[in-house]
């Protein structure tokens, strides 16, 4: 789909559907270059596949305890991960190989980062994330483990 | 509550989709009224079930796929009194008539208690057919197979198995929904759901299942019965019916088909020119050599003409392959100004007698003698496969699955199969227990194929057979679905899922049998979401797996992906928050699927997917989500009854709440804005096609029924504002 080095599209979303941060990536890993590759068409759909595992997120977080959830959906040959904060925001990534592991890693930083965002006084819950500091400490997440 | 169960059936038929639901709104709604104690009764009423008269449709769509196979096997004088009739023979005439069999029939199933069908139907085919379509394609693969096209596994597969109807039913369709295109663009027609809803999706369900290929692994398409026919115009009448019974042996029935069917004899009457007496006498003779399975039919020879006083237009079969249906729309076309093809009349009288006839066979012959075969099966195959093992002391049908299969296995091995053309003996014990299976399948005992299947598959298994598997995998999911008893998440990962798997690997991969696997997932899908709730899922989710199976972007494709959504439609969630629902899905498959109509120039249809899933989309926050919508919206002339209201008073603000979201995103990230120009420029060009923008003038409204708050639809007004953007 995105030529040889995998690509990700992760994108926070808030409690009403609604996007608060989006970002894409290409992988770091095997000489990537981080930059996403994602053809035209795909680039609408992985909104269409993330908004579209919210379904599937809101009947299996009941089933786990962990915040992570691991995969929760598939659409052809793209997966979705997703991580779900005690305040029902979700960080999905979707991604087109499996790998749990790298993935929770990256999410678990996130969530440090998302939390720290939660504490700035003149952020609201379900707001949209503009800060350009959080966009680079997220690339450089993503830089780290993808 | 049960009202429209108790109406006569004609006027249930009658009854449109619009008017039926408002009946099933007020049940569902008494329903959760009157249970407020627990939770799950509260929702049951709101959540999977779907109203009775899709249930019937698609229900009925599959009961008459799988119906008893008639052959018609008459004399020439037979086809010549029909002819001056100005038909076209006498299999034409009748095979509308088999579609319906007038009254109600009963069978007994393996119990031995009677079940009356309202609805049963069988199909007339030509006896040539059954015999010639293999012939002519063995002779094809046969070639193929010496110049080592295919490889050894796949030596001996009849090619019959792929049936050529697939690209033909996609081209019927593609007709049909033009035709209905057409209609609404001109005003003559609204854009109602008769014309964009489910009736094409069914309509192409049952071109799919309409012609059932002859095949070595099921027996569908064998013929149960053979129609021999003389007319009264005969003069050696005895020595033609046995000339007849004798040609009809020696066709060239492909060696797996079993000619033990039931012959019935016909016997036609020309009231119009030959004496009643001489007839009846004639009959009578025939009854004395031929025995009970008799008839004598009278029809009028003479031409029958619209200002006649009892005529009647001729039925048109509903259950035509494509290709049949492609030739007729063609004669049409090219003939459509003298149109006397179009509307053929007969006199009701004979009519009338066609049908009795027609009841007749089928309720004193056919059905007397499936009976009795399933019987004699029953009893003497099942029970010779115990006596094989030597282990079981009585028989029932309870120990088949288990101990039955066990010891059938070493006398397998000695097996029966015969690898070089892929097929059983029609003698075999395989063979006849396939036959039973699907014979107790098409008098609706859904326990016993169910049952025999199961059996049946591990045999073929074992003899690795696995077309034939493939077969009857299919088969015990479908019969097991109609059961009808519940479909626990067991069954969903340990049966449904597993055969299904199974089967369309066997299909695709072994013998790319491509019409099969469809066939094969269309009728699970749809048995499927009948169950409704997690069964809905799993129906989508084959339905997906069917997507695969065509990867051109063809009419079939689009409403296979609508049908997915459709699926996903299906599975409701439960409270005000709809958890465990599946709206999402759906709406992004109806997009999908509004994206392959609008590739494909059918916007009416895009313009109903787009409805479907607008209410999703409409205030959606994703922006390339809503760009491409709205795109969307844009080259299928999509026009909401809501936008044309606001349009002038709150556009400008609608325009802002835009804009203002473009700023966001293009802060954060770089590359939005580049790309948002570019996408603008697109949608610039589009505009500029005259097509597009002289629909959207014509189109009429859809009185869209999604009741959106006004405030929130500003925004979907934006492909005006995106221009200046």
């Amino acid at each position: 789909m995105a030529g040889s080095s995998t690509s990700y599209y992760f994108v926070i979303i808030g409690t009403k559907d609604n996007p608060l941060y989006e970002a894409e990536f290409g992988s770091f890993k095997q000489g990537g270059d981080g930059i996403p590759k994602f053809r035209e068409e795909q680039r609408h759909m992985n909104q269409f596949i993330a908004h579209s595992s919210l379904d599937c997120i809101e009947d299996q977080q009941w089933a786990s305890k962990e915040m992570y959830l691991k995969t929760v959906d598939k659409f052809n040959n793209t997966w979705v991960s997703c991580f779900l904060t005690g305040g029902n925001i979700k960080f999905l990534l979707v991604h087109d190989t499996r790998s749990d592991e790298p993935i929770r890693q990256f999410f678990a930083d996130v969530y440090d980062l998302y939390c720290k965002t939660l504490m700035n006084p003149f952020y609201e819950v379900n707001m949209a994330i503009r800060s350009q500091t959080f966009d680079q400490k997220i690339k450089a997440a993503a830089k780290k483990y993808l | 509550m049960a009202l429209p169960l108790e109406m006569p059936p004609r006027a249930r038929s009658a009854m449109s989709t619009s008017k039926a639901s408002p009946m099933y709104n007020l049940r569902s709604s008494i329903a959760s009224t009157g249970s407020t104690t627990s939770l799950t009764s509260l929702f049951a009423g709101t959540g999977a079930s779907l109203p009775r008269d899709i249930v019937d449709d698609i229900k009925s769509v599959v009961h008459h796929a799988f119906v008893p196979h008639i052959a018609v096997h008459v004399s020439d004088d037979v086809d010549e009194v029909v002819r001056e009739k100005g038909l076209p023979d006498f299999y034409q005439l009748i095979r509308p008539y088999g579609e319906k069999v007038q009254g109600r029939i009963t069978a007994r199933d393996s119990q031995g208690s009677s079940v009356p069908f309202e609805d049963f139907a069988v199909r007339f085919v030509r006896l040539s057919d059954v015999a010639r379509k293999p012939d002519r394609k063995s002779g094809v693969s046969g070639t193929s197979f010496r110049n080592g096209e295919y490889g050894g596994a796949n030596a001996g597969i009849p090619e019959a198995i792929n049936s050529e109807e697939l690209p033909l039913a996609d081209e019927l369709l593609d007709l049909h929904l033009s035709h209905a295109e057409e209609l609404i663009d001109t005003n003559l027609a609204t854009e109602t759901e008769s014309h964009t809803g489910q009736a094409f999706y069914l309509l192409y369900l049952r071109k799919i299942l309409s012609g059932f290929p002859v095949t070595s692994h099921e027996t569908w398409a064998h013929p149960v019965a053979c129609l021999i026919a003389i007319s009264s115009r005969n003069t050696t009448p005895i020595d033609t019916l046995r000339q007849l019974y004798k040609s009809g042996s020696e066709v060239n029935i492909p060696g797996y088909v079993n000619k033990e069917y039931l012959r019935y004899y016909v016997l036609v009457h020309d009231e119009d020119k030959d004496d009643i007496v001489k007839s009846t006498a004639l009959f009578e003779q025939m009854k004395r050599h031929f025995g009970l399975h008799c008839h004598l039919i009278r029809l009028r020879s003479t031409m029958c003409i619209v200002s006649d006083e009892d005529s009647v237009p001729v039925a048109k079969s509903q259950w035509l392959p494509a290709s049949e249906e492609l030739a007729e729309l063609q004669r049409h076309q090219e003939e459509d100004i003298e149109s006397d093809t179009s509307s053929r009349f007969i006199h009701g009288s004979d009519e009338a007698a066609i049908k009795t006839m027609v009841r007749e066979m089928v309720a004193q012959s056919v059905i007397p003698f499936m009976e009795r075969n399933i019987a004699s099966w029953n009893d003497q195959i099942l029970s010779r496969r115990k006596g094989i093992g030597g282990r079981v002391l009585s028989f029932s049908r309870r120990f088949l699955g288990s101990t039955g299969t066990r010891s059938a296995s070493t006398s397998a091995t000695a097996s029966n199969f015969d690898s070089v053309t892929n097929s059983y003996d029609p003698m075999t014990p395989e063979a006849q227990m396939r036959k039973l299976a699907d014979w107790s399948f098409m008098l609706r005992d859904w326990k016993l194929a169910y049952d025999v299947y199961n059996t049946i598959r591990t045999d073929f298994n074992n003899d690795k057979a696995w077309l034939h598997v493939a077969g009857a995998q299919e088969m015990t999911i479908i019969s097991l679905l109609l059961t009808g008893q519940p479909i626990t998440p067991k069954i969903r990962a340990d049966t449904i899922d597993v055969y299904l798997d199974a089967a369309c690997y066997s299909y695709v991969t072994r013998f790319r049998a491509i019409y099969a696997a469809l066939r094969c997932l269309l009728v699970t899908v749809e048995l499927l979401r009948l169950a409704g709730g997690s069964s809905a899922e799993l129906a989508a989710k084959w339905a997906i797996k069917a997507l695969d199976l065509n990867i051109r972007p063809t009419v079939g494709r689009a409403l296979i992906s609508q049908r997915v959504g459709d699926c996903y439609a299906v599975r409701q969630g439960a409270g005000s928050g709809g958890w465990g629902g599946r709206r999402r899905k759906a709406a992004m498959w109806h997009v999908l699927a509004a994206e392959t109509w609008i590739r494909l120039g059918k916007f009416a249809q895009a313009r109903h997917c787009i409805d479907v899933a607008m209410p999703k989309y409409s205030n959606t926050e994703f922006v390339l989500i809503r760009r491409f919508v709205d795109q969307m919206k844009l080259d299928s002339g999509y026009v909401s009854l809501l936008d044309l209201k606001i349009d002038t008073g709150v556009g400008g603000v609608g325009g802002e709440v835009v804009e203002v979201e473009n700023g966001d995103n293009s802060n954060d990230h770089d590359g939005e804005d580049e790309e948002g120009e570019g996408e603008d420029g697109g949608s610039d060009g589009e505009v500029e096609k005259p097509k597009f923008d002289g629909k959207r003038r014509s189109i009429l409204i859809p009185q869209t029924p999604n009741g959106d708050a006004p405030g929130v639809m500003t925004v979907e007004e934006s492909p005006g504002t995106d221009g200046p953007l």
